[in-house]
């Protein structure tokens, strides 16, 4: 899952895309508006984190414009509690809204309950014939026992598995799983898929020449 | 007693105590008058039978004018009585009979005395009043003796018994002559007009208290909506107002006085909330940073390098956070007049390029040039405040300024006030934000990223305006910003 955060304390936004990096997931990072509103655009995330109070493009006006081409979805992060601030952001477009300050556990769980609606999902478990995957602790078992996988083997089997029954092209899973800072070389990709197929069962995940991967 | 506290009623009683002496005393001296008036009518026509009496006394009628007494057939009988038929025996003239007797109500009577013969009875009508007081009993005895005309009775003495009145005339000649008559018909009318005053006091006095009592009760009625409009305001609805019909009235003034207390009470509170409101939102963002930077370093075993970046990053955020309490706190005592500012002399276009001084690291870094003009010129104020002020202005002019840009400063002296202005040639501030720029937390660039609170033109103009100065500034977007600030010497 690749997230984007839009904040311009530094501070914040470093500490912050660290935890969720450790998370497993993805992140890339935009410290003004239209920096981010650049990149909310122009890529797939699974989810944005937005600030409010932003130099040169506030965020009520990125959201309003992405919501015109994009739905992702988009957590608000703010200083601002008021209620009317609240409906504000929640009727431009916004799926969440969080105030400063914050418990990491809670955006969490927030961002994985966004991810889980997009994805019609309504519980944190996804199960797959004899595969149980835990998103919320990023546990995946084989029957009822506990595989060992790597955070990007992880990252890897929860994207296709919440897309289950789609086809993924490698694109795409370059552009979900690996976040602006890490080079995507394409043989990284197999290699993980192939060490997917090892631990779960090679028929767990399909491939489909010229178009992507899937789970069925 | 409850009642004695209230105004509308102790007023009332007063008012009607005043209402009442007064138709009292009107009553009474209307009584008097008239009881006054009825009398000297009465001692009138006892008056002019008394001069008749005396007249026809010493003149009697002429024997031919009267037929001798045993002539007259019965009836004609004067009443008077027959037995004293001394040589000058008394004899109403025939037309001034009518005057006594009782074809009259007052039943006029006469009695005339020889003071000099002992009191002798000279002639009396038959008509006299049943159980007269003796009048010696009214007469004093003369001091002197010898002098038998005793002169306290040179005029008519009246006396009153029982429902009768009476004159006392002394003559010359030693007679007294008395003449009266029975008062009573009078007297009941004078009883009766006193009922009827009294009645109609009553009736009066009624209506002058119903009447007091509604005007009363109107003239208060501002009270009670005064006290209504302060019962509300103390119970939390700050936006009440008292309805000021009649604006001249003391009450009137009352109210509006009460009305702009609240009015500032309000906007007191309305400040006081805001800025709590502003203080805790600019926090937020400080607290977040440690919260977030703390949350994730526990999240896991970590190198001591990473520790220490977390650490760095809190102790950043805390000192905005102690900057931002002394900002506030510094305002919240400008606010209340409670900095107490130093009065010295000093030098202020040396304190002025000391701030230049100061700032020059800042103004090198994004190459910008600092020019200044400074006339030497003392002024009596706290240098360090007027520091805090020099360095503000400053500084923002370096920092809403391009690279390259030119910051001038110049001091001068002009009708008695110290005139600082700091100008430069950068991003300026549109026209609409220009009213608010010395608002507290406001900022022109929406974000807090260069850990600026927003405060710094506030407390200037809190410190400016304490010495007694003004604070002004005119912008242009993309041209530039000057600040004149004026400060009396």
């Amino acid at each position: 899952m690749r997230i984007l955060i839009v904040e311009d304390e530094p501070d914040l936004l470093a500490s912050l895309a660290q935890a969720l990096r450790e998370e497993g997931y993805a992140v890339d990072t935009a410290p003004d508006g239209e920096d981010g509103f650049y990149k909310a655009e122009n890529y797939d995330y699974d989810a944005i984190i937005l600030d409010v109070m932003l130099p040169k493009m506030d965020g009520w006006e990125i959201l309003k414009r992405l919501r015109k081409t994009k739905k992702t979805p988009v957590l608000m992060l703010t200083a601002r509690d008021q209620s009317r601030d609240r409906v504000k952001g929640l009727d431009t477009g916004a799926d969440d809204y969080v105030v400063k300050p914050f418990d990491l556990a809670e955006i969490f769980a927030r961002l994985r309950a966004l991810i889980r609606r997009s994805a019609n999902q309504t519980t944190n478990i996804i199960e797959i014939s004899e595969i149980k995957i835990d998103t919320a602790r990023r546990n995946v078992f084989l029957q009822e026992k506990p595989l060992e996988l790597t955070a990007r083997e992880y990252a890897l089997v929860e994207f296709l598995a919440l897309h289950r029954g789609e086809v993924v092209t490698r694109t795409q899973l370059y552009e979900h799983l690996f976040d602006e800072n890490e080079s995507s070389l394409s043989n990284l990709l197999d290699v993980h898929v192939s060490n997917v197929r090892k631990k779960l069962g090679a028929e767990f995940i399909v491939t489909r020449r010229g178009h992507g991967y899937c789970i069925e | 007693m409850k009642i004695f506290k209230s105004i509308k009623w102790r007023l009332q009683l007063w008012y009607g105590l005043i209402l009442v002496v007064v138709l009292a005393g009107f009553g009474f001296t209307a009584f008097q008058l008239e009881r006054g008036q009825v009398f000297r009518g009465i001692d009138d026509e006892l008056n002019r039978r008394a001069d008749i009496l005396g007249a026809t006394l010493h003149h009697p009628p002429r024997r031919e004018d009267r037929p001798p007494p045993d002539q007259l057939p019965e009836d004609q009988f004067p009443p008077m009585l027959q037995e004293n038929r001394a040589p000058h025996a008394f004899h109403l003239r025939p037309e001034d009979e009518i005057l006594f007797g009782s074809n009259d109500p007052h039943n006029f009577y006469f009695k005339i005395i020889s003071i000099r013969n002992q009191n002798d009875e000279i002639a009396k009508s038959t008509n006299q009043p049943p159980n007269e007081p003796m009048i010696e009993a009214h007469f004093p005895q003369p001091k002197n003796s010898f002098s038998p005309f005793p002169n306290q009775f040179a005029k008519p003495v009246p006396r009153t018994f029982a429902h009768y009145h009476a004159i006392l005339k002394i003559l010359p000649s030693g007679e007294m002559i008395e003449v009266g008559c029975s008062i009573s018909n009078e007297l009941e009318e004078i009883r009766n007009d006193a009922i009827m005053l009294t009645l109609i006091g009553g009736v009066i006095l009624l209506i002058g208290l119903a009447g007091g009592w509604w005007f009363v009760g109107r003239s208060l009625k501002p009270i009670s909506e005064i006290s209504l409009a302060a019962v509300k305001i103390s119970a939390g609805d700050l936006s009440q107002r008292i309805n000021v019909a009649e604006a001249e009235s003391e009450l009137g003034q009352l109210a509006a006085v009460l009305n702009s207390t609240f009015a500032r009470l309000e906007a007191a509170f309305a400040q006081q909330q805001q800025f709590t409101s502003d203080a805790a939102h600019e926090l937020r963002t400080p607290v977040s940073v440690i919260l977030t930077q703390t949350q994730t370093a526990l999240n896991r075993e970590r190198e001591a390098a990473d520790y220490k970046q977390t650490v760095e990053a809190c102790q950043r955020a805390a000192q905005r956070m102690r900057k931002l309490i002394e900002s506030l706190l510094a305002l919240a005592r400008l606010d209340a007049g409670q900095e107490m500012l130093k009065r010295l002399r000093f030098d202020f276009s040396k304190t002025i390029s000391d701030c230049i001084e100061l700032v020059k690291p800042m103004a090198d870094e994004r190459g910008v040039k600092i020019f200044s003009e400074l006339a030497p010129l003392e002024i009596t104020g706290d240098s360090e405040r007027l520091v805090q002020v020099v360095t503000n202005l400053l500084t923002n002019a370096i920092q809403y300024n391009h690279d390259e840009g030119e910051v001038r400063v110049k001091l001068e002296l002009q009708n008695g006030l110290a005139i600082l202005s700091v100008s430069d040639n950068g991003v300026g501030i549109p026209s609409e934000d220009l009213p608010r720029v010395f608002e507290r937390f406001y900022r022109a660039d929406k974000s807090r990223s260069s850990g600026n609170a927003g405060l710094g033109l506030a407390i200037s103009k809190a410190i400016v305006e304490a010495h007694g100065g003004t604070i002004e500034i005119s912008s242009t977007e993309d041209v530039g910003t000057v600040f004149i600030v004026r400060l009396p010497i």
